[in-house]
């Protein structure tokens, strides 16, 4: 609902359009200050019930209705014809609404006349009495709402409301002073709508089909004739009033009751005779006559018009006070143009990039302040548990640590490569046998599947318990070592014909090692032997020369070891 | 007192919006140095944490080839103590070496920046088996850096007899 703000204070207006009878009729209502002013009323010819020609007589296009709105900010608001609505008066146990609600469903499968899917229903749930809920179920026919909104659209009412709740409101601010809880009746030409309200609201309505026209060719019966045992009752009055019984019946008013019945009345003959004969049947009924206290001074409008105009009125009045806990049966078929606006923003391009836009300022900033937050933090705590020197001491502990790591060369196990040849490595399972001067039948199959088959004279010897064996098997030594946790074994006679002359390391540099041997075989075997090396590469022979006198072959060997050999960067050695 | 024209309006809202941009920037310039920072001084403790933080794998590749180490001290300090345990661990292999020859520390030989690398020479004649005694041991000096050269020539008549040369290093704190 849109709102003009002025210096004397908030004005609401609202158009309202509904069927009354035969008629068309229309107000346009402004609420300022708490007084209600009627700007102007409208009404079609009796008979004339086309909405769309109606539209057009009170400027109600869509145009003119959105430019109107735009400048006057006002809403139009359209009334349905409760005649088609069923009401349901239903207690329910003090639950949830979302319980209710699936409760209802159930019981509108089974009480409603059609099936659900053919049925619009809404409901409100009234206030909690005596551990009981009891709710306002209306339902209507689908089909004849859809056809409805195709009526109304022309003219993009805001709302779409039921006419017997505006009845109840129009009650409640023009005919009754303090009203909450009564039975109002409200008669036109062709029907009469007999709404019940409770704590102000409405809770349940049934339509008869005799209106004023019926009862004031009855009442002119009785003063024609004139005969006192006659004019008691007619029998159309005499019916009108057997229907009100079954009405307040059915609201749960069976016997005598101290409900009030307001007869919405224009102080016309028809509603004293309705008033005086439902008075003889023993009602508590009452004639309600419009008061005009909260119009503003300046409208010129008479009771009677309050009358006339009772349900667009209080369509308009509903509108303007933004009732929520409406029944609104129209909620799934009829979108109002701001909330196809607000649901159109939601949906835009540009709402979606909005959204987008405040997610990422908002990550942004989260970011900056768990960084910045996280940081200082972490720096207090380690400052805190006097941590700041000691990682520093740390840091540099590893960093050197590491530094020494790069650059120790396990020389000792080089020489140990050098001399001997890993043969293959086993599982630890065969310690306990070593140790025990045994060769395990597993151990001699795996030196076979190695092509260094064992004879049944190979002895082992303990060098060390548990870690170094030697086996010897004819002239062949293996070492066994336990590195690890692996058995490695090593043929230790591999290089037996290569006498080691001179070993040279140097970091940065390769490793020269100087050697003899028988034959040029034993050396290429030697080579292969040491490229074989885990961590050796490029190695050359060098210098391979005859020695007469010894007749043995000398040479020397260059390879590179692990990274010790190569030239480091912005080191120099 | 005269109401502001469409013109005038303009101007004002232009000012306004130029005035709470130069606001922002400024905000958002200082915030941004702050988070900068903040960021930087996160990454740093990061490294940090991860240069103590190894791996249990990678500490145990470490343990095995440093198991003990000390952390270096002054050079006047250091050279002696280093010294001192090589010498201990020669007697250990018995090994009878020539005078140990300490050359200065150079750091620009050093990878490790804030210290310097101090070479210990030793030139001695033993037997096969006490020159890797002596390998063997030496990773149990903590002040050991790393082994910088190592020659060994064996004795053409007695092939047991070697000639050892071994140059040896340490870190010393600049």
């Amino acid at each position: 609902m849109s709102n003009n703000t002025t210096e004397i204070g908030t004005v609401k207006s609202a158009i309202a359009i509904a069927k009354d009878g035969s008629r068309l009729k229309a107000v346009k209502l402004r609420k300022q200050n708490g007084l209600f002013e009627v700007l102007w009323t409208k009404s079609s010819e009796a008979g004339d019930l086309d909405w769309k020609a109606f539209e057009l007589e009170c400027s109600l296009a869509a145009e003119s209705t959105e430019r109107e709105k735009s400048s006057d900010g006002k809403m139009v608001v359209a009334g349905f014809d409760s005649a088609g609505v069923v009401f349901y008066r239903v207690d329910f146990p003090t639950v949830s609404e979302k319980e209710i609600a699936a409760m209802i469903k159930l019981q509108a499968e089974s009480r409603l006349p059609l099936p659900a899917e053919q049925m619009q229903i809404a409901w409100r749930a009234d206030q909690a009495q005596n551990g009981k809920v009891p709710v306002t179920i209306a339902a209507a026919r689908k089909e004849q709402l859809l056809k409805f909104v195709e009526n109304v659209r022309g003219f993009v009412p805001e709302k779409i409301l039921l006419d017997c709740e505006a009845i109840v409101k129009t009650w409640r601010t023009f005919f009754s002073k303090d009203g909450r809880d009564a039975v109002v009746v409200s008669m036109t030409t062709k029907n009469t709508q007999v709404c019940l309200a409770q704590n102000g609201k409405l809770s349940n309505a049934v339509v008869l089909d005799t209106g004023t026209e019926d009862l004031s060719q009855a009442t002119q019966d009785t003063l024609i004739l004139r005969d006192p045992l006659l004019t008691d009752q007619t029998e159309t009055i005499d019916r009108f009033v057997q229907d009100i019984r079954s009405v307040l019946e059915l609201f749960g008013y069976a016997g005598p009751t101290d409900l009030p019945v307001f007869v919405l009345s224009d102080d016309s003959e028809a509603h004293e005779v309705v008033v005086s004969s439902l008075k003889s049947a023993g009602l508590n009924v009452r004639a309600a006559f419009p008061q005009i206290e909260k119009l503003d001074a300046r409208t010129r409008l008479h009771p009677a018009d309050i009358y006339e105009y009772r349900v667009p009125i209080g369509l308009a009045l509903t509108a303007i006070d933004g009732d929520k806990d409406r029944l609104n049966i129209f909620e799934q078929l009829y979108l109002s143009p701001s909330e196809a606006k607000s649901k159109s923003r939601l949906d835009s391009t540009k709402a979606a990039f909005a959204v987008a836009a405040v997610m990422l300022v908002l990550l942004v900033i989260v970011a900056y302040a768990v960084d910045v937050a996280g940081t200082g933090a972490i720096e207090k705590r380690l400052e805190d548990a006097g941590l700041g020197s000691a990682i520093k001491q740390l840091t540099e502990r590893q960093k050197l640590i590491k530094s020494v790591a790069s650059q120790r060369p396990d020389l000792l196990d080089l020489l140990n490569q050098i001399h001997t040849s890993l043969l293959f490595s086993a599982n630890l399972d065969f310690q306990t046998d070593l140790d025990k001067g045994t060769i395990p039948e597993e151990l001699m199959q795996q030196f076979e599947e190695n092509k260094a088959p064992l004879s049944q004279r190979a002895t082992v010897s303990v060098e060390q318990a548990g870690t170094k064996w030697l086996i010897t098997n004819r002239l062949k030594k293996y070492s066994i070592r336990k590195e690890g946790s692996r058995l490695k074994i090593y043929d230790t006679t591999a290089n037996a014909g290569i006498t080691l002359d001179k070993l040279d390391f140097k970091m940065g540099r390769p490793v020269s090692i100087t050697a003899q041997t028988r034959n040029a075989e034993e050396m290429y075997k030697f080579q292969k032997s040491l490229l074989a090396i885990k961590g050796i590469t490029d190695v050359k022979i060098q210098n391979p020369d005859m020695d007469k006198k010894t007749k043995k072959l000398k040479f020397t060997m260059n390879f590179h070891y692990k990274s010790f050999t190569q030239k480091k960067k912005g080191t120099s050695r | 007192m005269r109401g502001l024209n469409q013109r005038e309006k303009r101007t004002m809202k232009f000012g306004v919006a130029c005035a709470v941009a130069i606001i922002g920037f400024a905000i958002v310039t200082n915030h941004l140095g702050k988070w900068k920072a903040a960021r930087s001084t996160t990454t740093e403790i990061v490294k940090t944490l991860d240069a103590i933080n190894v791996k249990e794998t990678e500490r145990a590749r470490l343990m095995s080839i440093v198991p003990v180490f000390e952390m270096p001290k002054k050079e006047e300090v250091q050279k002696f103590l280093f010294r001192d345990k090589f010498n201990e661990q020669l007697k250990k292999a018995g090994i009878k070496s020539e005078p140990l020859q300490i050359l200065p520390a150079s750091a620009s030989k050093s990878p490790v920046a804030g210290y310097g690398l101090l070479r210990l020479k030793c030139s001695a004649k033993c037997r096969f088996g006490q020159a890797l005694d002596l390998l063997a041991d030496l990773k149990d000096n903590p002040y050991l850096a790393g082994i910088e050269e190592f020659k060994m020539e064996c004795d053409q008549k007695k092939r047991q007899d070697v000639k050892l040369d071994i140059t040896v290093s340490t870190f010393v704190k600049k």
